[in-house]
């Protein structure tokens, strides 16, 4: 972890001062850090906002910035609870009037894209701005996958990247976060995930995305899917489950404001085949877990796809959010093991992402497939709040 | 009169030899009788010294039993006026199922602890009231203990075999090992075998013999995975390694955008 070596004079000067915007930098490497002050020294006038980190400062620092030295986390590809209370904790001391957090590798970030940000909570009056990437169609699958349909259909949020890692905040969402993280830090689960979309809604906060075009995403130290998808996928999960009485109820998700963004070209193809046989592996091992979990029917389709081969292989919309509708009812219900839910998750998921990969290789752009995969979650959401209320059905 | 008359008369011709006369027949049934008395007699004996015994202990299950329905009972009540249930999900943010609900923990817990005290109590019971009114060796009661230790242990063993099973079977086929179910039988039989040996020791059955046979069957079977492994699947590891290796490295290769185009996915 990087710290000050010294506390330059702006910066014992902006202990004691208020400004409009405070902007909370987590730990990064300096490169990146020096990218991120010279984007914000050139998107902000002078005395306009304070930048709170525990960065080390570089030499040659924009004198047009206020630094203070702050408490935080050893974040690598996510923002930590503490990460949170510590900026809260900074906004209220310096009276600020939104609050703006940079993940890692932020100064990848446009000077007008940390702008746009900013402007969304203090000039719009937004709760909590969040920003939506320019990614490759091959990139952040698990995200296009799981957590923005779950989201979607479950909060009526049509924000695409529910668990970014930059995020606008008026003061009141900052609190509103930072008495969430608390809950989780009191749990004694420090390294768990924080769903500000979700805390939004619930608190019936304003919530709304911005444009920021292109981001290098950082990506975390173990990238074994294995881990990251239980743990990431778990505590969307346990998060739905612990807001149930509040997505039972209906609500309509507000209308598209933005146009779709296509996603990135990719160029190369990916592993299609390697992701089909574990699939079909899977489908041969895995029947008796599966079973616990699924109704017959979904165990019918997947037969079915089991026997398509790699080129043409496709899970249907439908299939795959019922997929996941049955997996968090199980989650809740304990069905089985937790880490073992999560575990059997997985070929299903490379199963989407197989089927993904061919569909956009044929021609259908990657933004379309996963707005449709969106509508099949927001379509079968009856069937989650049915099963939610009478767990022993399997027909409804 | 006659018959002894007779019987002497053809004694005396030497026809038939000299019989008992009708007091030893009266002599053997009788000692047969009464040596059949005291059987039952040492029999009904060990019966009414157990029988309190036995009785003392269903009368305590029993009672106990009663007792905690009627605490259960209460303390559904009173945790339901209360909202207990309430109380817990918005303080640890989780949403109980209707089946499993803290009140419902609480009062299934507090009737099975009643019950068990009852057991305790009875058994407490059956044992002072055997071990004072009959002069048997009491062997039978330790080794009762032994058994009910012996099925929780093989409950217990089952369990960790199913879990530790099921944990290998998905960890192994998240890694397309094609092996995978043979993996996860081999560790479940390991597991199962263990808690065998570990109940009969337990029940004192069997003796070195079944450490010995434990020894010989558990250290073979780990000898055989080690020389299957290390010799002669040494192709399908090293397949199976490499394209391992092969997935890491497209997982942890961060493609550098200015040079080179997006070739792998990122999940993340």
């Amino acid at each position: 972890m990087a710290t000050a070596n010294s506390i330059p004079e702006n910066a014992q000067a902006a202990e004691n001062t208020t400004a409009d915007l405070l902007v909370f930098v987590t730990a990064m490497a300096p490169e990146h850090f020096k990218g991120v002050l010279a984007n914000l020294a050139s998107a902000f006038s002078p005395g306009q906002i304070i930048v709170a980190t525990e960065n080390q400062l570089p030499a040659d620092l924009p004198s047009n910035l206020r630094v203070v030295s702050t408490p935080q986390s050893n974040a690598a590809w996510s923002l930590k609870p503490v990460d949170f209370v510590n900026a809260a904790q900074c906004g209220r001391q310096h009276g600020a009037q939104a609050i703006m957090m940079l993940g890692p590798e932020a100064d990848s970030l446009s000077p007008l894209a940390l702008r746009s940000l900013a402007d969304a909570v203090s000039r719009a009056s937004i709760d909590l701005a969040v920003p939506r990437y320019s990614l490759p169609s091959h990139a952040g699958l698990i995200n296009s996958a799981i957590l923005y349909p779950l989201t979607r259909a479950a909060f009526a949020s049509r924000v695409r990247f529910p668990l970014s890692i930059d995020l606008g905040m008026s003061p009141r969402m900052a609190e509103r976060l930072s008495g969430a993280a608390e809950r989780i830090s009191a749990a004694s689960q420090p390294e768990a995930l924080l769903w500000p979309v979700n805390e939004a809604v619930a608190a019936g906060f304003t919530v709304d995305e911005v444009d920021v075009g292109l981001r290098a995403m950082p990506q975390p130290s173990d990238p074994d899917l294995n881990s990251i998808l239980a743990m990431v996928t778990g505590s969307l999960f346990a998060d739905i489950e612990a807001k149930a009485a509040l997505w039972q109820r209906p609500r309509r998700a507000p209308a598209m404001r933005q146009p779709m963004v296509e996603a990135q070209p990719s160029d190369g193809s990916a592993d299609v085949a390697r992701m089909v046989a574990a699939f079909q592996l899977a489908n041969a091992n895995l029947q008796e877990i599966w079973s616990l979990v699924l109704p017959p029917n979904s165990l019918l389709l997947l037969k079915r796809c089991s026997m398509l081969d790699a080129a043409t292989f496709r899970m249907p919309d439908s299939l795959w959010a019922r997929i996941v509708y049955d997996f968090l009812i199980a989650y809740r219900l304990r069905t089985i093991n937790r880490g073992h839910l999560l575990g059997a998750l997985i070929p299903l998921y490379l199963a989407w992402v197989a089927g993904h990969i061919n569909l956009t290789a044929s021609g259908t752009p990657a933004e379309r497939h996963i707005e449709a995969v969106a509508a099949a979650f927001e379509a079968d959401k009856p069937y989650l709040v049915a099963r939610w209320r009478w767990p022993d059905r399997f027909n409804s | 009169m006659q018959y002894a008359v007779d019987n002497t008369m053809q004694q005396a011709n030497g026809k038939i030899a000299a019989s008992p006369l009708y007091t030893d027949d009266v002599s053997i049934w009788h000692h047969m009788s009464e040596a059949l008395h005291q059987s039952l007699y040492r029999v009904l004996t060990l019966l009414i010294a157990v029988l309190p015994g036995i009785l003392a202990f269903f009368v305590a299950l029993l009672l106990f039993g009663a007792v905690g329905m009627l605490i259960s009972w209460v303390l559904r009540r009173c945790l339901t006026w209360a909202k207990f249930d309430l109380r817990i999900a918005r303080k640890s943010g989780a949403d109980w199922t209707p089946s499993s609900s803290p009140t419902d923990i609480v009062a299934r817990a507090s009737f099975w602890i009643c019950v068990l005290l009852g057991l305790v109590i009875g058994v407490s019971a059956f044992d002072a009231s055997y071990a004072t009114g009959a002069p048997l060796p009491i062997s039978l009661l330790p080794y009762l203990t032994h058994a009910v230790g012996a099925a929780l242990l093989l409950i217990a063993g089952v369990l960790v075999a199913r879990f530790l099973a099921r944990s290998v079977l998905i960890s192994a086929v998240n890694a397309q090992l094609q092996y995978a179910r043979v993996l996860s039988l081999g560790v479940k039989w390991l597991v199962l075998v263990l808690t065998a040996a570990m109940v009969l020791d337990h029940l004192e059955v069997g003796g070195n013999i079944v450490e010995l046979a434990f020894g010989i069957l558990f250290g073979g079977i780990v000898l055989t995975l080690a020389l299957a492994v290390g010799l002669g699947s040494r192709d399908l590891v090293s397949r199976s390694l490499e394209s391992h290796v092969e997935h890491t490295g497209e997982r942890t290769h961060i493609p550098d955008e200015a040079t080179t185009p997006t070739r792998q996915i990122r999940h993340f």
